[in-house]
């Protein structure tokens, strides 16, 4: 108590006797006030990505007991690396593909939910169930559904005589990637439905009756007026499932641990093998520091797409 | 609670009393209540030797820090504490536990179990205590030979057997009948496709082919049926591309391709999927691990109770059968404080009379030979004690200290040769990988 009017009397007195002093109370107390976040966010994100960026600078190996400073030793390894360009091939190919595949059903799905119809909750709900299943679970069972014998997929193929014999969905380096894309795809267009839908329930009203009343039937009023006015939200929700997809693991690691012949290996997979299986933490963090710039990269080229389509709008 | 309620007391004396600083009564409340929490083991294991033993987690009728506690109670001088690692099926967990541990160099734990594929990374980072002095030529010859081996390190034991598994080969009594057992991958051919053809079985032989550790299990097996091997001993020369290896691994290609006794599947399969086709009664042979004969034997999980045989693996003309290596061993922790201590404990863990607990109550195969005549083992596992030929054959993957690094390059490799059918051209890159690897 006696302690806070002391401070007040100070306050009220210093801009006669120490000006200096008072700005920089005033100054410190929102900069004292953001310590604690400063301190949480920095040990917990900004330490750790320095400290692999560091790792990334030395040959650590847990096993040989080995912890030199090597330069750019192991990013001029991870060029000459086919594996890891190989992985970062799959990587981006299962992005854009699932990114793509999940933006252009999930638009679909909003579309149909924005309408009104009898039971329209209900299936807004039911719309989560995939997206809301442990990723390990939904592994699980696309092992079940395109197991190359017994995979209730290969009976529909072969009961509808689309295939004369089965497909060995995994066994094959054709099919196991786009398998699982398609399992990608399954479980997280509900995601983006759900974000889109959210987008166009801001778009207002008044906008589409006044494209009717000027005679745009719904086509038009979707190139003319929806499209252009969700584009930013759009963007957005790209950029986040695209960087979401870029880190995929569980599925790769559940259905073909990379193989086979590696046609699977992305790069979170690769990456474990080489942190947590050899315990090669120098290598392993290029690989995932290598893995931070590519996406880095893709935010930077999302955040100018998004920032030219809010400009565009805001015209 | 009676500990609570006398720390209390000392606290709330000393605070009435109002003399000793606040930091003293705090303290001294803080060793009371140190002292009674340690006060019953303390008293226990009075002038004891205390010994930390960290082992991954297994279990049956009995745990593993039963027999633990048995090792406590039937001797005074060591008290062993027992550390619960992850199950084995998170190996990989296990594995960086260990090492972390290991590599401060504290001593701690003093006595450890490890996969038969760390045991030379362990011992290349100087982390494993030879134990040649105390289990000499002589001690070592109670164990399977493939087992003294996987524990062998440059030339020195460093880890001391504990408890074996391996490939083997499960194959239909009723649908082979008079047919003896192949002994040769073309008599199992031959089978195979006759099972085939008359219509008795959907599939010939089923195996492992998914790019997973268990793919080098199966691989070391075809090979070493060929006579041919991945590493020489000497750690350093590698002969995956050798003719003797290239033949056994374009062999596992033409079960796929030439012969069709095996799906193309298995290219994606790892033990479960494959076992799966064969409890259902839908194969022939397949190759798979020990605990297959448990499911196989359950009405509730398998169409084939009854019909089931097991043998050694099969092996090519001028080879001989070959079963991969699996189990964990002991090991004694290089900078451990009671290296007495620690021997006593692990001589004690592996003698025949522990292996026979080991292997009666938790169902974990003695790697000492002379156990599987034990009678009460035939009384309570009888199975187990048929796996005896098997085991004889058990053969270590590539030992090196880095294994884990190869492993990686084998399962890439040979998951392409398998796809693609280049063998020789993937063996040959192969080995050019793993020579980079172990001579750096």
């Amino acid at each position: 108590m006696s302690r806070s009017v002391a401070v007040g009397g100070a306050l009220r007195r210093a801009p006669l006797a120490f000006p200096i002093l008072l700005r920089m109370r005033i100054e410190a107390a929102p900069l004292l006030l953001l310590v604690p976040t400063a301190i949480s966010l920095g040990s917990v994100s900004v330490y750790p990505i320095l400290d692999g960026l560091w790792l990334s600078f030395r040959n650590t190996t847990l096993a040989t007991r080995q912890d030199r400073f090597v330069g750019w030793l192991n990013y001029r390894l991870l060029a000459g690396d086919p594996d890891f360009w190989r992985a970062w091939r799959h990587t981006l190919e299962f992005t854009a593909i699932s990114t793509l595949a999940e933006t252009a059903i999930g638009l679909a799905m909003a579309l149909l939910l924005v309408e009104w119809f009898v039971g329209r909750g209900l299936v807004r709900a039911a719309m989560l169930i995939p997206w809301a299943m442990p990723t390990v679970v939904t592994s699980k069972m696309f092992g079940w559904l395109f197991d190359g014998q017994n995979g209730l997929v290969n009976w529909l193929l072969r009961s509808l005589h689309l295939i004369s014999r089965n497909i060995d969905w995994y066994g094959s380096p054709h099919t196991a990637l786009p398998t699982i894309i398609f399992a990608d795809v399954w479980k997280t267009t509900p995601f983006m439905a759900l974000l889109l839908l959210a987008g166009l329930q801001t778009i207002p009203g008044s906008l589409l009756e006044a494209a009717r009343v000027d005679g745009a039937n719904a086509w038009q009023s979707f190139w003319r007026v929806r499209l252009p006015m969700l584009a930013p939200v759009l963007l957005i929700a790209a950029m986040f499932r695209a960087l979401d997809a870029f880190r995929i693991f569980d599925l790769v690691y559940v259905l073909t641990g990379g193989g086979p012949a590696d046609s699977t290996e992305v790069l979170s997979t690769l990456t474990y093998k080489t942190l947590f299986s050899a315990l090669e933490f120098g290598y392993g963090s290029a690989l995932s520091t290598a893995m931070f710039a590519t996406e880095a990269l893709m935010a930077l080229g999302f955040g100018i797409l998004i920032v030219r389509s809010m400009r565009r709008q805001a015209r | 609670m009676s500990k609570k309620e006398s720390v209390t007391a000392v606290g709330a004396d000393a605070l009435s009393g109002g003399r000793p600083g606040r930091r003293a009564v705090l303290g001294g409340a803080a060793l009371a209540g140190a002292g009674l929490l340690a006060g019953g083991r303390r008293a226990r294991a009075a002038g004891r030797t205390e010994l930390t033993f960290a082992s991954a987690k297994f279990f049956g009728k009995e745990t593993v820090a039963q027999v633990v506690e048995s090792y406590n109670a039937s001797q005074g001088r060591v008290h062993v504490s027992y550390v619960e690692l992850p199950p084995p099926s998170d190996s990989t967990d296990v594995h960086q536990l260990l090492v972390q541990q290991l590599a401060r160099r504290n001593g701690s734990p003093d006595v450890f179990t490890q996969d038969v594929i760390w045991i030379a990374e362990f011992a290349g980072a100087g982390w494993a205590l030879p134990l040649d002095q105390e289990f000499g030529a002589e001690a070592r010859k109670n164990y399977f030979p493939g087992v003294v081996q996987a524990c062998t390190w440059g030339g020195k034991l460093t880890a001391l057997p504990w408890f074996i598994d391996s490939g083997m080969l499960y194959y239909r009594t009723d649908i082979l009948g008079a047919t003896p057992v192949p002994e040769t991958w073309d008599e199992l051919v031959k089978i195979a496709q006759a099972a085939e053809k008359s219509g008795r079985a959907r599939f010939g032989f089923l195996w492992q082919g998914k790019q997973a550790e268990v793919l080098v299990c199966d691989l070391v097996e075809f090979v070493t049926s060929n006579g041919g091997a991945i590493l020489a001993p000497d750690g350093k020369t590698v002969l995956i591309d050798e003719p003797k290896s290239v033949a056994a691994v374009q062999f596992m290609r033409d079960t796929i391709d030439r012969y069709k006794i095996t799906p193309e599947d298995v290219l994606s399969w790892d033990e479960e999927p494959s076992r799966r086709p064969f409890t259902a009664g839908q194969a022939v042979f397949l190759r798979n691990w020990s605990y297959v004969w448990t499911i196989a034997q359950d009405p509730k999980a398998s169409s084939v109770v009854g019909k089931v045989g097991v043998a050694p693996l099969p092996h090519f003309p001028g080879g001989k059968s070959a079963a991969c290596l699996g189990g964990y061993q002991y090991g004694v922790n290089a900078s451990t404080k009671n290296r007495d201590a620690a021997i006593d404990f692990v001589g004690w863990m592996s003698s025949p009379a522990t292996q026979l607990r080991f292997a009666t109550s938790l169902g974990l195969a003695p790697t000492r030979p002379a156990v599987f005549d034990d009678p009460a083992l035939a009384r309570s596992q009888p199975f187990m004690q048929r796996l005896k030929p098997v085991f004889l054959g058990a053969t270590p993957r590539p030992v090196t200290p880095k294994y884990a690094q190869v492993t990686l390059v084998l399962q890439s490799a040979v998951s392409r040769a398998l796809v693609d059918g280049n063998v020789k051209q993937a063996l040959a890159g192969a080995k050019q990988r793993i020579s980079a690897i172990v001579s750096s």
